[in-house]
């Protein structure tokens, strides 16, 4: 066999000093953490985080390309590993593999008008493309963002919506399933409810979806009913990513391998994976 | 000088000699009827069969041994990397890469093709330190078969039987206990100058007596020719046979454990019980047949159902990789899954049966 050039530490982490670590919600922890070096990321891209000794879990960038190496995640609570993860402390570390996966291409979003429509933690990868597009507001055109989850104490990045939504050229429309009898300053429904009332320009309109499974169908449906083409919806899927190299077998879907290929697609390029939409 | 002719006993010999410079392995009996792909020890019995062997002699020596060599290049539980943790907080992390020399004797061709396939597939994209730092620094010494191993080997229909790319060094079997050697590769050549084989100076003549040996037709054939196979299996989704060959499985993983060509692994922590402080990440076998297999964060899994994940294991071996990688069936036709499950599931009459099912598709 030819010898090859190879990374040594292509499945071993670099430590991140954590610089802040803060509760966004009961669920849900926000990290801001100092790599080595920059990662150079695109959105829409992930990190496979660690703590050596607990375990390793794909966890989506949440913050936009930086120079500064520095990088956010939020991190939800759901097994042994993110428990971990919720008593981490700034000045804690955690290993970085990274990043991984296609992610979003911001040329591509160039002079269009992009609706985002976020489900629950779907919002913290979104946030990577959101951010940066409004930073440019005469790059991109009229943004939309709908943004759904159970309850007020459920909502993520509440601050940050609130100072997205007073921009010119957003409109940022956040949703509760259930008030909870907490006090609410957003509208009641889902997220597919606001999709039927939004002004599109078919012909230059991009969607980005991210949510739970279940999401998909419905909000697809709904966009489909007012024409927009699959090909203009992107889709951010979630799977057991357990390498991020294309090796381990636990993301592919039918012939694609999610964490090399994906996450992020186009619906059009889903429709001959019957599997991704499961 | 790149062709040799020996008996098998000074072969084995040899081989005996290069174990006790390094890890050498070879395929040893176990049990009665069935043979595992060993570290060769002092005491190991080492055996070819013989050119007029007949595959009725129980254990046949060409037999399959139960795990293929090939994952002596990527064992289960190794250790990606060891760390540990000082009294700041500070981690200090150390990949392991293992770089001892150590030699595959007596690879099949059904072996050595998966062996390439693996070469491909951790080659690809970003490449895989671990396996390949192994793969660089191991010799393989392949030996054709002239009789099929058991009556589960199809290597002929996968286009397996005549691989010889990956060996350096390759063994024929010849008349009155003999071998032919021939050096593949530099690395072979530089092994076989000091092994002090006599040369051989009817190359092509020893090479016919094999092929005229060779049994014909070689093990079970599709009912149709392989591309065909590729072409069905790959554009069949909804089939009954899926659920046909499901109804019976117990959803254990062992036809993904024995095959060649199953690389789908998990990585896992620990810590060592002596120092809480420092540990490491193993990584470890999985199985595409196992539940668990694509289960996310918070329960849900992406593919529930057996006959789906069947599916997903046939399609990967006859379909997409072939598709990915452009190098033909990831089946090799060992007839490892097929000979090891309880219930006698089987890849190769899963593709009879798809042949002969025609099915409406969308």
């Amino acid at each position: 066999m030819t010898p090859m050039d190879v990374d040594p530490q292509v499945l071993t982490p670099r430590m991140a000093r954590i610089l802040e670590a803060r509760d966004m919600t009961a669920q849900e922890r926000f990290f801001r953490l100092q790599l080595p070096g920059p990662l150079a990321h695109r959105p829409g891209q992930f990190v496979m985080a660690s703590i050596p000794g607990i375990g390793e879990a794909p966890i989506s960038i949440s913050c936009g390309p930086r120079h500064d190496g520095q990088l956010e995640l939020l991190v939800r609570n759901t097994g042994s590993l993110t428990r971990a993860m919720h008593r981490l402390q700034a000045g804690d570390f955690m290993g970085i593999r990274g990043p991984f996966g296609s992610g979003f291409r911001l040329a591509e979003f160039e002079g269009r008008d992009i609706i985002f429509v976020a489900g629950g933690l779907g919002l913290a990868p979104l946030r990577s493309l959101i951010e940066p597009v409004l930073a440019e507001p005469r790059r991109f055109g009229r943004i939309t963002l709908i943004s759904g989850c159970r309850t007020p104490a459920d909502e993520l990045y509440r601050e940050r919506m609130q100072a997205w939504a007073g921009l010119p050229q957003a409109r940022v429309i956040r949703l509760v399933n259930d008030t909870a009898h907490l006090p609410w300053d957003g509208e009641v429904g889902l997220v597919t409810a606001p999709i039927t009332e939004l002004k599109i320009d078919i012909k230059n309109t991009l969607a980005v979806l991210c949510g739970p499974p279940v999401m998909y169908k419905f909000v697809i449906m709904e966009l489909a009913a007012r024409g927009l083409p699959n090909a203009q919806i992107f889709i951010d899927l979630e799977r057991r990513m357990r390498c991020g190299i294309g090796k381990c077998g636990h993301c592919q879907i039918n012939h694609v391998t999610c964490c090399q290929d994906g996450p992020v697609f186009r619906f059009s390029e889903l429709e001959s994976l019957p599997e991704a939409l499961t | 000088m790149r062709e040799f002719l020996a008996t098998r006993t000074a072969v084995l010999d040899w081989i005996r000699t290069l174990a006790q410079e390094e890890d050498a392995f070879f395929p040893q009996p176990m049990g009665e009827n069935s043979f595992s792909f060993d570290k060769v020890r002092k005491h190991s019995t080492l055996a070819f069969e013989d050119f007029d062997a007949a595959p009725a002699e129980k254990p046949f020596r060409a037999s399959t041994c139960v795990q293929p060599p090939g994952k002596r290049l990527s064992p289960n539980d190794e250790q990606i990397f060891h760390f540990s943790k000082d009294e700041n907080g500070q981690y200090q992390l150390t990949p392991t890469l293992d770089a001892r020399k150590r030699t595959l004797a007596g690879v099949r061709p059904c072996d050595l093709k998966a062996i390439h396939l693996m070469d491909r597939v951790n080659r690809d994209g970003i490449p895989d330190a671990h396996y390949l730092s192994r793969r660089q620094n191991t010799t393989i010494i392949a030996h054709d078969c002239l009789q099929p191993c058991d009556e589960h080997c199809f290597c002929e229909a996968t286009s397996s039987l005549r691989w010889r790319q990956g060996a350096d060094i390759f063994l024929t079997p010849q008349p009155e206990a003999k071998l032919l050697i021939e050096a593949l590769t530099e690395r072979g050549e530089r092994l076989l100058d000091t092994a002090g084989f006599p040369p051989c100076d009817d190359i092509e003549k020893r090479r016919a007596l094999a092929e005229e040996k060779r049994a014909k037709p070689f093990g079970r054939h599709f009912d149709a020719p392989l591309q065909q196979v590729i072409d069905t299996v790959g554009n069949s989704w909804a089939s009954p046979v899926w659920d046909k060959h499901v109804e019976r499985c117990f959803a254990c993983g062992t036809c993904n454990l024995v095959c060649p060509t199953c690389y789908c692994f998990d990585l896992k922590d620990d810590f060592n019980i002596d120092d809480p402080h420092s540990g490491q990440r193993t990584r470890s076998w999985d199985g595409c047949m196992l539940e668990e297999f694509t289960v996310v964060a918070g329960g849900h899994n992406f593919r529930p159902q057996l006959a789906t994940r069947q599916r997903h294991r046939i399609k990967r071996k006859l379909a997409w990789l072939p598709a990915r990688f452009g190098d033909g069936s990831f089946c090799v036709g060992c007839g490892r899954c097929g000979h090891q499950c309880t219930v006698h599931i089987d890849i190769f009459d899963i593709a009879n049966d798809l042949l002969a099912t025609t099915e409406a598709e969308p």
